[in-house]
Formats: structure tokens, sequence, C-alpha cells
């Protein structure tokens, strides 16, 4: 009950946040999708020379979506915790009966919600300006974004993490973009490994069913099987990375240092 | 009839907190062996110079900094294995952070810090509306904080620390960067609700008048060391009895300047117009007999005999300085 009602209060000051910095949520919003316009119609023009077999345009715009997905996930939480020591809020995050990963846990899930919606807006955009038909069958997206996206938050603990005790990580953020697009763009047809991957099943899967129109319950149980073991197993390293740097940062008193 | 023992409201055994530097350097000890057992109801100041420890005592109390040593106890339960437990019974503005959010309007930080202490906002609205209304911001308990005054925005963040209704409440230099009006104010709020409820407020100031104030009960650190921990006025009384000021009729001759400085300390001889002011120590009441001898030698002829109000920055200053009062300072 006290950790529902601290959920409750995270997420509504995330709504609360979100309503207050709405400029800056709509112009990342249209930065993103100037960007996807950008390499949407630049790998329409000269599609062949840097789209590999079996490629599509549809599978850039899916793979452009779970990139997106992917890198708010991992870096909402350490922007989060960047924002929070610079503003002098954080200590008082962590003064909760809930815990403090409870706390960075209902923010995600917050984020993970107003995310959600952001994308859905961008996926309409898209649509309407590409003309592609996707499918866009919720009962398999939903769950499959979620097991998708695990990993990178659970990057995103590592990420948030690091930010309590090195504080200014943001350089590191573009480099784990570039990463997170070979993840994607790596085929799991060809290397086995590359299902042990972040990223790389999830989209594969995601892409049967927005192009290919599966439903969730016809896709391999393997596939599936391993995308949820590989997606918790690099949110509960990241988990453990978290707590790690929590108790660094307490040791060396860093926690309130900006 | 069943007995019921209540723990202490904090509990500090032994506590130690060093910090590793880079290099070779020797680590540095911010809090050494500190013992502490505060009550439920005292309020207590907790003085210190810079770097005497104040901030990391109260940040490993408060789980923020992770204790070399010791034991932590907040309501009976160890911070260190039962921090979210401990947590529940303790609050704190702390130092030189915010501690609120700034764009988000004091009502819905009010709410937000209830809701972080496990406590639906909507059955304390009453007690939210309550500490607004006391604390001066129910008008303006809807606008952004941002647009709100220094002393307004110290006022929220001690709503935000009073809204989870703990049994510990840390406010570390809570008047800090305030004008002497609302530092008045945010004093008188903080008198009236210590006596109102049984709450163990622990007050961390540079500012002595704060705490002497506030304060019934001080603690002094030094060097991560408790130097002195008494009543306020006991550690005022503990100087009282020595301080003296001494006006003369006329002039004293020296010579006898001369005798008296050997007798007390810290003389100073202060013409003022015809008289004389002598100002003084003494290592023992009953000196004080001898100082008049000296001076009904020298022919002077006394006045008046007044025995000095020390304030607590002059005890806090003779403490920190280690000049030890008659009878002693407890530690």
């Amino acid at each position: 009950m006290k950790r529902w009602t601290v959920f409750k209060a995270v997420f509504v000051k995330a709504l609360i946040e979100m309503r207050r910095y709405l400029f800056n949520t709509v112009t990342g919003l249209i930065t993103m999708y100037i960007v996807f316009l950008i390499l949407f119609f630049g790998a329409r023009t000269f599609g062949g020379s840097v789209m590999q077999a079996g490629d599509t345009l549809e599978g850039l715009v899916i793979g452009y979506l779970v990139w997106l997905f992917a890198i708010v996930a991992y870096q909402d939480l350490a922007w989060g915790v960047s924002t929070e020591a610079e503003i002098g809020t954080l200590e008082q995050l962590y003064l909760t009966p809930a815990g403090f990963a409870w706390v960075n846990g209902s923010f995600l899930v917050a984020r993970f919600v107003t995310n959600l919606a952001m994308m859905t807006v961008m996926l309409l955009a898209i649509i309407l300006t590409t003309g592609y038909r996707l499918n866009l069958d919720l009962v398999s997206l939903l769950p499959l974004i979620l097991i998708t996206i695990l990993a990178p938050y659970g990057f995103g603990f590592l990420m948030g993490g690091l930010a309590l005790v090195f504080k200014r990580i943001q350089n590191s953020f573009q480099i784990l973009q570039f990463v997170f697009v070979a993840f994607i763009m790596v085929p799991i047809n060809q290397y086995v490994w590359a299902r042990y991957l972040p990223l790389s099943l999830g989209n594969h899967l995601l892409r049967k069913v927005m192009v290919e129109g599966y439903r969730l319950w016809e896709l391999p149980a393997g596939d599936l099987a391993t995308a949820v073991g590989v997606g918790l197993a690099y949110l509960l390293l990241g988990v453990a990375a978290f707590g790690y740097c929590v108790n660094v940062a307490r040791d060396r008193g860093l926690m309130g240092h900006y | 009839m069943a007995l019921h023992f209540s723990p202490p409201v904090l509990e500090i055994r032994g506590l130690t907190k060093t910090f590793p530097r880079r290099g070779k350097r020797p680590p540095v000890t911010a809090v050494d062996k500190v013992d502490l057992t505060l009550e439920a109801g005292e309020v207590v100041g907790l003085l210190g110079p810079n770097g005497a420890g104040k901030t990391t005592t109260i940040k490993c109390v408060l789980g923020l900094i992770r204790p070399t040593a010791g034991d932590i106890r907040v309501c009976g339960w160890d911070v260190r294995t039962h921090h979210h437990k401990a947590i529940e019974h303790a609050s704190a503005v702390l130092e030189g952070a915010r501690n609120i959010y700034w764009r988000m309007t004091p009502r819905e930080n009010a709410r937000f810090f209830a809701g972080l202490h496990g406590l639906d906002h909507r059955a304390h609205r009453v007690y939210i509306e309550e500490l607004l209304e006391r604390f001066g911001l129910a008008d303006r308990g809807d606008e952004p904080v941002i647009n709100l005054s220094t002393g307004m925005k110290q006022k929220v963040a001690v709503i935000c620390a009073l809204v989870k209704k703990t049994s510990l409440v840390f406010l570390d230099e809570p008047t800090l960067g305030l004008d002497i009006e609302t530092s008045l104010e945010l004093r008188g709020l903080l008198r009236e609700l210590a006596r109102e409820t049984r709450r163990t407020i622990v007050v961390s100031s540079h500012d002595m008048d704060v705490i002497q104030d506030v304060c019934e009960r001080v603690v002094i650190l030094k060097e991560g060391r408790v130097v002195a921990d008494d009543r306020v006025h006991s550690l005022l009384a503990l100087f009282r009895t020595r301080a003296y000021r001494v006006v003369l009729s006329d002039g004293l001759a020296g010579e006898l300047v001369e005798r008296l400085a050997r007798t007390v300390s810290g003389l100073s001889v202060t013409p003022r117009g015809e008289r004389t002011e002598l100002e003084f120590e003494l290592p023992a009441a009953e000196r004080l007999y001898e100082v008049i001898d000296i001076i009904r030698e020298g022919g002077a002829v006394i006045e008046t005999i007044t025995q000095k109000e020390p304030d607590l920055e002059e005890a806090f200053l003779r403490v920190i300085n280690d000049v030890a009062p008659e009878g002693g300072v407890e530690a």
C-alpha cells in the first residue's frame, strides 16, 4: 500500500513536470520526426547502396522507433539522476521508506507511459507521411515493446548509477546511441550470438508483427523466451550495478554533490 | 500495569566516518566516535565550526552517507540494516540543497513529499493546508515555487519535511540566507511546532541566535568529536559565573592594573570619561574578593559590579577554543 502511494506520487510528479516542460517535450518530438524524415527519404533515394538485402523501408521505420524508445529508456534515469542532483533534490528521493530503487523504478514506469504516448504520436505521424500501412496489433505489440526495452532499461540503471558517482556522463550517452544502432541492425538470422545482444531479437520480433502480420502467440516460443530472458538478464545486471553505485556514492558522500 | 519501553528517537554509538583521499594522502576523519542520544520532544541545536562533522553526522543518520563504524538507531531501527523502517521516522531539510521542486507549486511539493513518504495526500489534505496556512503560504500555494521569495522557498522546504509527520526532523541551516525578519518569523514557527508536537527537532546552524532562541539542548562538535552536550541554559550558566564587569568612579594606577592582570584572566581596562570599566574572568567565583581587595588597596571606588551575561556565541567560542568553564562541560 505504502509502495503504491509512493508510485502514485512519483507518477503524478512526472506528469506535472512533463506539463511544465511542455515546450521541451514538443520540440523533442518535432526533432525526432525531422531526423526520421531525413533518414527515410535518404534511404529511399540511396536505398540500394545503404540498405542490406532483406531490409525494407518498413524495417527502417520500426528500427527507428525501437531505437528511439531504447535511447529515451536508457537516458531517462541517468538524466533524471543528474537533474535531481543538479537541482538539489536527489537526497530527498533517497529518504523514502519505499527505497531508492523503488522510486527510480516508479519514475521509469511513469516515463515509459509518457514515452509510449509520444511514440504513438510519432508513429501516427510517420504512417501519415510515408503512407506505409503497419500492423498496429496492440495486444501483440505492447508486450513485445516491453520485452525489447528491458535491456535498455538495464543500461538506464547502469548509467543512472554512474551518474550518481560521476554526475556528468552525458558524453557516454552519444556513444551508446551508436552502439544501439548496431544492436538493432545486426542480422540475427545470420549470426546466432546476436540473439543475446540487447534489442536485436526484440527488434526482429517486432518487425515480424508489424510488417509480416504475425500475432504474439504465433511467434516461435523459443524466440520469445530468449527475448524475455535476455531482457531480464540485462535489466537485473543494470539494477545490480545501480545498487553498487548507490553504495559507492554513499561511501564517498556523493549523493548530494553535483 | 503494563510497562511500555520506548527506544530513544535517536541513538548514536561510536559513529565514525572517514573519507579516503586520492593518492597516498591519509584519509580524512569527518566524524570521530560520536555518541548521542535524543529523546522524544527534544529540540537540540547542533553546533560546530565548518568541517566539524555536523552535516556528515546528519547524513549518516539519514543513510545518505555510509558510516565507517558505529551504530545508529532511529526509533529503535538500525539505519544500516533497516533503513526503510528507520527513515519512516526521519525527515530533513538539508543545507546547500534546494530540497524542493521549484517548477512545482508549494501544494504540489507538499503532496509529493507526503506521497514519497507513503502518506496519501488526500488523507493528509487538512494537515497540508494547516501547514501552508501556518507558514503564511496558503494564498500562494498554487504558484510555482520559483516565483516565491528566498524566505518562502525555505518555508516550503520546511513544510515538505514536516508534512511527513516523522518523530525526528533535521533542519540543517534552516535560516541561512534569510533576512532578519524572515529568520525571526521562522524561528517563532519552529518554537511553536516544537512545543505543540512531540517531535524531536535537530537544528544545525552557524547562527547562535537561532539555536539559543529555538533549542533547549545544544551539542557542540569540533573536529568530528562531541566537545559539549548540555542544556543551553546550563551551558550559559557555566560561563556566567566567572565573567565580570566592574565600573570604577575614577582611574586606576598602572601598578594596580598589573596586579589585577596577575589575578584575573582576560582583563580589559577601558576609560569611560572619568570612570574606568574593567572586564575580566575569574578561575573561581570566590576570587572576586581578591579583586575587590586589590581595588580597595589602590584607593579606587567601585560604582558597580555586574556579572556579564554570556550569550551562546561566547560559550560556543570558549568551548571550541578549549577554554574549560568552572566545573567542566559534559562531553
